[in-house]
């Protein structure tokens, strides 16, 4: 118990680190929101216009004093106001989330999915001929840009063979594109756990022995492979969630789709600071709740870390 | 963003730790052979680009004939030309100097810093352990791409800013890695003789347990040279890139991305460039890991 | 009402004829499968849109995005032809001005009604111009940059209204027309900052054929055609509801997305083709629209308070050294007519400026070495050791801004000028821009059918582009300008206006102070079913009297 509550711990301080991170961060930045949305020439506003303007936002204010209300607002639940658009922080989160959890944990089990064809295909041994090849598709994942792929993922399949549309697509015909380019990159590293996995759980001993009293191939292969590449795949899921979130960045905007990567990607343009603090935040309460899950799920998936406390890969 | 993929080998190159390391029953020596030599030869080959340009191409990167814009490849222009008539592949060549650089120096910020931390957490143990992995755990709870985006802000454009920022996205990767093998080898059989035999505890680190570490710390780094390529393209993508006309890969490749319909050479062979460069990458990653087990 | 004859009208009414021409052709090629030709009512659009809008609020509707939505929910006080530049009854049946252009009284129709069914009366107009000639700073919301001098406003009857100017403000009755003047309900006017932003937009009521039905931030939002919408500019085809049913934005930030989904047969209605993208178009049997924007051209304006632009002789190579064909001929089409000014043709006001801008590398090089530049070993002038570097911003906004810049940049260094794209993020940008010693070279256009429009530009207390006004010690380096823009703002007659504006062309041209490339269009793509399609006198695209065959 002890454990568990020096875990939750652990996590606060991790919250509370990174919420003043980035505010120490986008304080670092050069300008300010109010002077990015209205000290542009193309507005026209005289100079004593947005010196008015700056006071009604108060960016003059010192900026212990601003991190200071910007804290006790989000401990309160007051989330601010997005300095561009004028609307409420929480109702743009509360409106892109959505669209970008549907995303990621799609991507995230097609990539698991992907993988597990990956890694089955080149540990066939009837398919040893072409083995390097099949081997050598995760690194092919993994280097190319996503951006680029989403692009030509769209002419193909959307504009060439027009399969898929990308404007008004149905619910589920629109996650098709994005979920592939999202996933295809992410598959690539739980491809080659997968992969090892296989290749170890073929090198055990007991493997010739099961075998030999009549198990079936795979019921050995996907029993132990199973229990092996569980936990490292466990702990990449910790690892990966906070990633998709900079992959939906890249995905969200080919797309068109709204999402929590693209609010990030015009707050941090614009420096939404408001916006920013929230999804910093949002994003490390999901990092730290998925590792706080994994950590506490180890001892019990893994009998050898039973007695040790805090493992964490 | 791209370096999601440095993080999942990673905890890949960790995996075996708890395993019996054995060489796999299918391993063929001979092919595996051949594909690393072609890997070190793309490598190669970009590396004499980034030292000599002048001996691949003679046409000037940075300024062109503007009535030979947008030419399909050719004898003349290899990889075609850009919207100003510039030629694609002297960009790319004279380009290489910016992106392996770039790439280099992100892995190095990374290796360095990642490392310093995580040997030393694993090292030391108790409190400075935690305090340390709390910080690796607030690097890796800030998407790396916001933290790549602000970082640039702060620091400005440039090559070597972009390169640093995307060095410090990583670090919390070889941080947890280096704390993990660290941590893996002290345990190990000849690391408690050693200390058995009188060995003091700096000695034995330096000597013992650091050098048996770093392979896969090695094998990592190849690997983020790679994506360190990618995520300075996704960089350039989002508006983030170096300043112009600095002729960088990924730049090319996000600037040429509105072409692709109407002038697809613009980003397809920049593109094919880094496919190439990033495969090599992984593949040395990968038999710098093998040959750490074997 | 007062109306201009000049010379310039027979100009910018021939670039209207050509425009006209040139959409005329586009809807007369595609309707011929349209059986007899008329409006075929009912059906949905679907118009893809480059980027989000921020805010509906009328004065912010500059921005394109913005300027779209706003154009099509809310009517004007008065309707500007785009074609003719004309000005036509619309909400108010007649006008009129007094002699120095400082009150003007405007009779509005009785049967108008927003569409939350409240009237629109002379108390509502009042409010919606005293809210954009003053702005409320508590809320944030910022003055119209088209209003000039607003002293207040004077219900005199239901219908009648009197809007007061402190001194001549000759360009309200244009500015009463242009979507910075939408009108407003009463309890919209009331909204904050963020009642006008994304997540609220069904909030926002006007008048307009259309309303804002449904929103999801930042993606997507429905345009639903108002049943009893019934009081059209008189001179429009189109008196009743709008054709289609409904118009369906959608934002599609990359532009080969938005490019191959119009000719894929997902979207009818594009905006910003690029101009390396328009033959594609064309040649999937697709129209490409170019309205122009009628106002201050796409140019580079070159910052005086610089200390080595303040040397004339600088500033004329740099006007010299730079081959503006080559980079029309390159970068653009057709439809983005080389500048010869720093108005455009179609812009009121403009006169012809060509002899002071002609290519002529010859003369660049001997005006620098004349001033002292001298080229240094690495290709570079140099004078006492500084480097004749300068930077430029990329104008985001601009289409092709970075490859016109790469281009020039490229130009320039052939006489020895090294010019240098300015990289940095928004916040850096923003200060860059401001200081004359950061960004040497301003890249930048304004859209306007007013006079007004050249003052919007270069006046020290508007947008300022020629850093005029140093916004670090707020010292004003040119008094003329000063004085011959206010010229153009405050004459109270049109023929004054025109003679007024040429003088502040003639002035910069004179004076080298700004480089004009070329005559800025926003450019469209429909599929060969959409017809009549029509914009406003700035080319935002109106879709009251579009119609879909299908």
């Amino acid at each position: 118990m002890s454990y568990v509550l020096r875990r939750v711990g652990q996590a606060v301080v991790v919250l509370l680190a990174a919420f003043t991170a980035a505010f120490v961060l986008l304080q670092a930045m050069p300008g300010d929101a109010v002077m990015i949305r209205f000290e542009n020439p193309e507005l026209g506003l005289s100079p004593e216009q947005i010196a008015a303007l700056r006071a009604t936002y108060g960016v003059d204010v010192p900026a212990h004093q601003q991190y200071a209300h910007t804290l006790l607002g989000f401990l309160s639940g007051d989330f601010g106001h997005s300095v561009q658009s004028g609307t409420a922080v929480r109702h743009l989160i509360a409106e892109a989330l959505p669209g970008t959890l549907q995303l990621a944990l799609l991507g995230f089990v097609t990539a698991l999915v992907l993988a597990t064809a990956v890694a089955f295909l080149s540990t066939y041994p009837r398919l040893a001929w072409i083995r390097g090849l099949l081997r050598s598709l995760p690194s092919l994942f993994v280097s190319v840009p996503v951006f680029w792929l989403g692009i030509l993922l769209i002419q193909v399949f959307s504009f060439r063979l027009g399969l898929v549309p990308v404007i008004n697509p149905g619910p589920v015909q629109g996650l098709v594109l994005p979920v592939l380019t999202l996933a295809v990159p992410i598959s690539a590293p739980l491809a080659q756990i997968l992969t090892r996995s296989i290749d170890e759980v073929y090198t055990q001993p007991f493997v010739t022995v099961v075998r030999a009293k009549g198990a079936s191939r795979h019921w050995v292969l996907w029993r132990n492979v199973a229990k092996n590449a569980l936990l490292p795949t466990l702990t990449m899921a910790g690892v990966l969630f906070g990633e998709l979130i900079g992959g939906a960045v890249v995905t969200e905007t080919v797309f068109g789709r709204a999402g929590i990567g693209r609010l990030t990607e015009q707050a941090v343009s614009n420096q939404d600071v408001a916006v920013l603090q929230a999804v910093v935040l949002l994003a490390a309460t999901v990092f730290v709740l998925v590792n706080l899950v994994v950590d506490l799920l180890y001892p019990v998936l893994d009998p050898r870390l039973r007695n040790k406390s805090g493992a964490s890969v | 963003m791209n370096l999601t993929p440095s993080v999942g080998p990673s905890a890949a190159e960790t995996a075996p730790a708890s395993a019996p390391d054995r060489p796999s029953l299918w391993r063929r020596p001979l092919r595996l052979e051949i594909s690393t030599l072609l890997s070190c030869l793309v490598i190669l080959s970009v590396v004499a680009w980034a030292l000599v340009p002048g001996f691949f191409t003679s046409a000037s990167p940075v300024t062109g004939e503007a009535a030979d814009a947008l030419q399909e490849p050719s004898a003349q222009y290899w990889f075609g030309t850009d919207a100003t008539g510039r030629d694609v592949f002297s960009r790319v060549v004279h380009g290489s100097v910016h992106s392996l650089s770039g790439a280099l120096v992100a892995v190095t910020v990374g290796l360095v810093l990642g490392t310093l931390l995580g040997a030393v957490s694993g090292a030391v143990g108790g409190l400075v352990e935690d305090a340390l992995m709390r910080v690796v755990d607030v690097l890796l709870a800030v998407p790396s791409l916001l933290l790549s985006l602000s970082v640039v802000i702060v620091l400005g454009f440039g090559t070597a800013q972009i390169a640093f920022a995307v060095g410090v996205a990583s670090v919390a990767a070889f941080a947890r890695l280096a704390r993990s093998e660290v941590v893996r080898v002290r345990g190990t059989d000849y690391v408690e003789a050693a200390y058995a035999s009188g060995g003091r505890f700096h000695t034995v680190l330096w000597r013992h347990v650091l050098p048996n570490s770093m392979t896969a710390v090695a094998a990592l780094a190849a690997l983020q040279f790679g994506t360190a390529i990618l995520a300075i393209s996704t960089l350039g993508f989002l508006g983030y890139g170096a300043p112009p006309p600095t002729p960088e890969w990924g730049l090319m490749i996000a600037e040429g991305r509105d072409y692709v319909a109407t002038a697809w050479w613009l980003t397809t062979l920049p593109g094919l460039v880094v496919v190439a460069v990033v495969l090599a990458a992984n593949r040395i990653s990968a038999s710098i890991a093998r040959r750490g087990r074997a | 009402m007062s109306h201009s004859t000049t010379p310039v009208r027979a100009l910018s009414l021939l670039a209207a004829v050509g425009l006209m021409t040139l959409t005329g052709c586009g809807a007369s090629a595609s309707s011929g499968t349209g059986g007899d030709g008329g409006p075929v009512p009912g059906g949905t659009l679907v118009y893809l849109e480059h980027q989000a809008h921020d805010s509906l609020y009328p004065p912010s509707a500059g921005f394109y995005p913005n300027g779209g939505l706003v154009n099509n929910v809310t009517d004007r006080l008065v309707y500007q032809d785009p074609e003719t530049l004309e000005f036509e009854p619309w909400i108010a049946t007649e006008w009129e001005v007094n002699d120095d252009a400082t009150e003007y009284t405007f009779t509005l129709r009785d049967d108008v009604t927003f569409s939350d069914g409240s009237p629109l009366d002379a108390e509502v107009v009042a409010k919606n111009f005293d809210l954009y000639g003053q702005g409320d700073q508590d809320r944030a919301l910022i003055v119209s940059e088209a209003i000039n001098n607003y002293g207040g406003s004077e219900v005199l009857d239901e219908t009648t209204v009197r809007f007061h100017f402190d001194a001549p403000s000759p360009g309200f009755l244009q500015a009463t027309s242009t979507i910075n003047s939408g009108l407003l309900s009463e309890d919209t006017l009331d909204l904050s900052l963020e009642g006008f932003g994304p997540g609220n937009s069904t909030e926002v009521i006007g008048t307009g054929p259309f309303t804002i039905t449904e929103e999801e931030i930042g993606t997507s939002l429905t345009l639903t055609a108002r049943e009893d919408y019934a009081w059209a500019p008189p001179s429009r085809e189109n008196q009743g509801r709008a054709h289609l049913d409904e118009v369906q934005v959608s934002v599609t930030p990359e532009d080969s997305v938005r490019v191959g989904s119009l000719i894929a047969g997902q979207a009818h209605f594009v905006r910003y083709v690029q101009a390396q993208d328009e033959r594609q178009v064309e040649e999937a049997g697709f129209t490409v629209h170019a309205p122009q924007t009628n106002g201050v051209n796409n140019s580079l304006s070159l910052r005086l308070g610089n200390e080595i632009l303040s040397e004339l002789p600088v500033r004329q190579a740099l006007v010299a050294g730079i081959d503006r064909q080559e980079v029309v001929d390159t970068i653009y089409t057709d439809h983005y007519p080389l500048a010869t000014s720093t108005l455009s043709t179609t812009a009121r006001g403009y006169a012809d400026q060509s002899e002071h801008l002609e290519y002529d590398p010859e003369r660049a090089e001997e005006l620098l070495d004349e001033a002292g530049w001298e080229l240094g070993s690495d290709g570079v002038r140099e004078k006492d050791g500084t480097p004749l570097t300068l930077v430029v911003n990329e104008a985001a906004p601009q289409p092709r801004s970075f490859e016109a810049l790469t281009l020039i940049s490229q130009q320039l260094a052939g006489i020895g000028v090294d010019l240098r794209i300015l990289a940095a993020d928004a916040g850096t940008y923003a200060e860059a821009i401001n200081d004359p010693d950061q960004v040497q070279i301003y890249h930048s256009m304004v859209g306007r059918a007013d006079h007004d429009v050249i003052k919007s530009q270069y006046h020290s207390q508007n947008r300022n582009t020629l850093l005029n006004r140093d916004p670090g010690d707020d010292s004003v380096q040119d008094e003329e300008l000063e004085e011959l823009l206010e010229e153009v703002a405050s004459a109270a007659e049109p023929e004054d206006r025109d003679e007024a504006s040429a003088a502040v062309q003639a002035h910069l041209s004179e004076q080298a102070y700004v480089i004009p490339l070329f005559e800025e269009p926003q450019v469209y793509g429909t599929a060969p079913s959409v017809h009549g399609v029509a914009f406003e006198s700035v080319a935002r695209p109106s879709f009251h009297e579009v119609w879909l065959d299908e």
